[in-house]
């Protein structure tokens, strides 16, 4: 859980952090490879909503170099497939996320992620 | 082609937004024959082709089984009639095709006399193939529908032959659905709290928001995940989030949730589990889930929660707050942030709005309202709608001096609005000039429903 899917859309959400709150570093990740089915059509329709860069820089992170640095603009079976494997089966299991901007601290424990603000933090 | 649909004797209300909803998520139409009244439990219907009436048998909960339509009628001499007339339908099977012959009742017992006497009444269609009550290639069935008797002292068979319409068909295939009540069943689940949703209205819940294979769906007060199993069982890729991580977490690793899905073989279709207030969301972006399916908390057994305090700290305690926030001491527990209740009307309007902003155009809300049965109105629903969501259901499930509706809402608009800003608004004050019925629903709960509002 935390998977590169859910991380590719988590922002820094504390009050007056508005802009560089996204993505969240990775300290501390432990990672975990997991199987998950495979369904194409699910990929493309997520294609639009991917923040690419941010993606392919925390992929990097994690040790995964499969995805092309530009997002290309024809899909094949193979892209897919690398696509598939690090939004999909990449796990980080325990560890911190950081906000690029406020350095707020996101905590996960067993593979949920706590972003619950305090009182004060709330806009 | 005429089919004639069986239903369970459950959730009447439902059983019409079902059938639109399986019909709409494959792509066919249904057109509903003479007078569809959903509260009786037959229902004849046209669809296009065979594979349709098989998708509704496969994936409708409320359907018992269907039945490829021969004939109706209010007596059995308009029956026969219909059935000679229709001989079209049946005549293949006259020659050499094993069959066993049902006669059944609704709200009624017939005699196995007058059982006997039905089936010889179809002699003319001079079947010639061996009768076979086990493994018969077709089964012809007979249905008398009967009106609801009950609380009225009779006598065994009494009123038999006082049917108010027949049915005449051959069975196309039994509802397979249906079994999956006793596979989600609550108690036979690994993790499961006590709030969880019983397994046949979360199945029906699941196929309101339309899952199916590849789709994106979202609960924002998942809980226990009761909304999660049925659907990803359908296909759909299922995101978590709820203000407090123990539901979803429960006792050990991994966490109560998965053990539950992976239990259901559906572990990797959950894709994962948030802790944050949905009010105060982290996600970047709109238009990402397909569906929004949820039991959203209504004071009684759970209070919702937000962030938030009830009574402002004095600017002393603030201080010495904030200080112990921002330095930490080594053997503290995990900080939980202070949370105030939530009341039911805002946070069901606040999630109409959400809803608009996270959903892709066509993408589904399903949830469920608690109200008070009655003062319900048609405006408390159309109260919390806003511009570019539409209601296409609204089934009332009825416990009396309370209910709760079954609300479909789906996202018509491709315009993308910006993301809701869902502050605090003061439901006792009544800038409105229309008080719903599930405002306050916690307290109208705790007093029975009696008080009237002055």
């Amino acid at each position: 859980m935390v998977r590169l899917i859910t991380h590719n859309l988590l922002a820094c959400h504390a009050k007056g952090c508005t802009s560089n709150n996204f993505p969240l570093r990775f300290e501390n990740a432990r990672v975990e490879l997991r199987e998950a089915e495979f369904n194409g059509d699910f990929l493309q329709g997520f294609l639009p909503k991917i923040e690419w860069n941010a993606l392919v820089d925390t992929a990097k992170q994690l040790g995964d170099t499969s995805l092309p640095p530009e997002q290309p603009e024809m899909t094949d079976d193979e892209f897919l497939k690398n696509l598939h494997h690090v939004l999909m089966e990449i796990h980080v299991e325990e560890g911190v996320m950081i906000c690029p901007n406020c350095s707020r601290n996101y905590p996960i424990s067993n593979g949920i992620p706590n972003m619950l603000l305090a009182d004060y933090e709330i806009a | 082609m005429r089919y004639l649909v069986v239903f369970a004797q459950a959730h009447n209300d439902f059983r019409l937004p079902e059938l639109c909803s399986v019909a709409e998520l494959h792509a066919f139409t249904i057109d509903f024959y003479g007078t569809c009244d959903p509260t009786r439990p037959y229902m004849v219907l046209d669809l296009a082709e065979e594979a349709h009436a098989q998708i509704l048998a496969r994936r409708c909960i409320l359907v018992k089984s269907v039945y490829e339509y021969y004939a109706d009628g209010s007596s059995y001499d308009q029956l026969h009639e219909l059935t000679r007339a229709n001989r079209g339908q049946w005549e293949k099977y006259i020659p050499d095709t094993s069959f066993r012959f049902n006669v059944t009742a609704y709200n009624h017992k017939i005699p196995q006399s007058r059982q006997r006497c039905v089936v010889e009444s179809f002699a003319y269609m001079g079947f010639l193939g061996k009768i076979d009550m086990k493994h018969p290639d077709i089964v012809l069935a007979c249905f008398e529908e009967y009106l609801d008797r009950h609380e009225t002292t009779r006598a065994k068979y009494d009123g038999d032959g006082d049917f108010i319409h027949l049915y005449f068909g051959k069975l196309l295939e039994e509802g397979s659905a249906r079994s999956l009540i006793s596979k989600f069943d609550v108690k036979k689940r690994a993790y499961f709290g006590n709030t969880s949703m019983e397994a046949e209205v979360s199945l029906l819940m699941a196929n309101q928001s339309l899952a199916s294979p590849g789709k994106f769906i979202y609960d924002p007060f998942m809980g226990t995940g009761s909304m999660a199993y049925p659907t990803a069982h359908f296909g759909a890729f299922v995101f978590g989030s709820d203000i407090d991580g123990r539901q979803m977490r429960g006792k050990g690793n991994p966490p109560g949730v998965l053990r539950a899905a992976a239990q259901y073989g559906i572990d990797s279709r959950i894709v994962d589990l948030c802790t944050f207030d949905v009010t105060n969301h982290p996600l970047r972006c709109g238009g990402l889930f397909d569906a929004i399916v949820t039991d959203p908390p209504y004071g009684v057994r759970a209070g919702a929660k937000r962030i938030g305090r009830k009574q402002e700290l004095s600017p002393a305690r603030m201080e010495s707050y904030m200080e112990h926030r921002q330095n930490p001491q080594p053997d503290d527990q995990p900080y939980i942030p202070p949370t105030k209740p939530y009341e039911l009307s805002s946070l069901v309007a606040d999630l109409v709005l959400l809803a608009r902003y996270l959903l892709k155009c066509g993408g589904r809300l399903v949830f469920f309202l608690p109200t008070v049965t009655e003062d319900y109105s048609e405006l408390d629903v159309h109260q919390f709608l806003c511009e570019g969501m539409e209601v296409v259901g609204n089934s009332l499930q009825d416990f009396g001096s309370w209910g709760r509706r079954l609300i479909t809402i789906k996202k018509v608009t491709d315009i993308q609005n910006a993301a809701p800003i869902l502050h605090d608004r003061d439901s006792s004050a009544s800038d409105l000039d229309h008080t719903p019925a599930h405002q306050h629903f916690r307290d109208k709960y705790f007093q029975g429903f009696k008080q009237r509002s002055a």
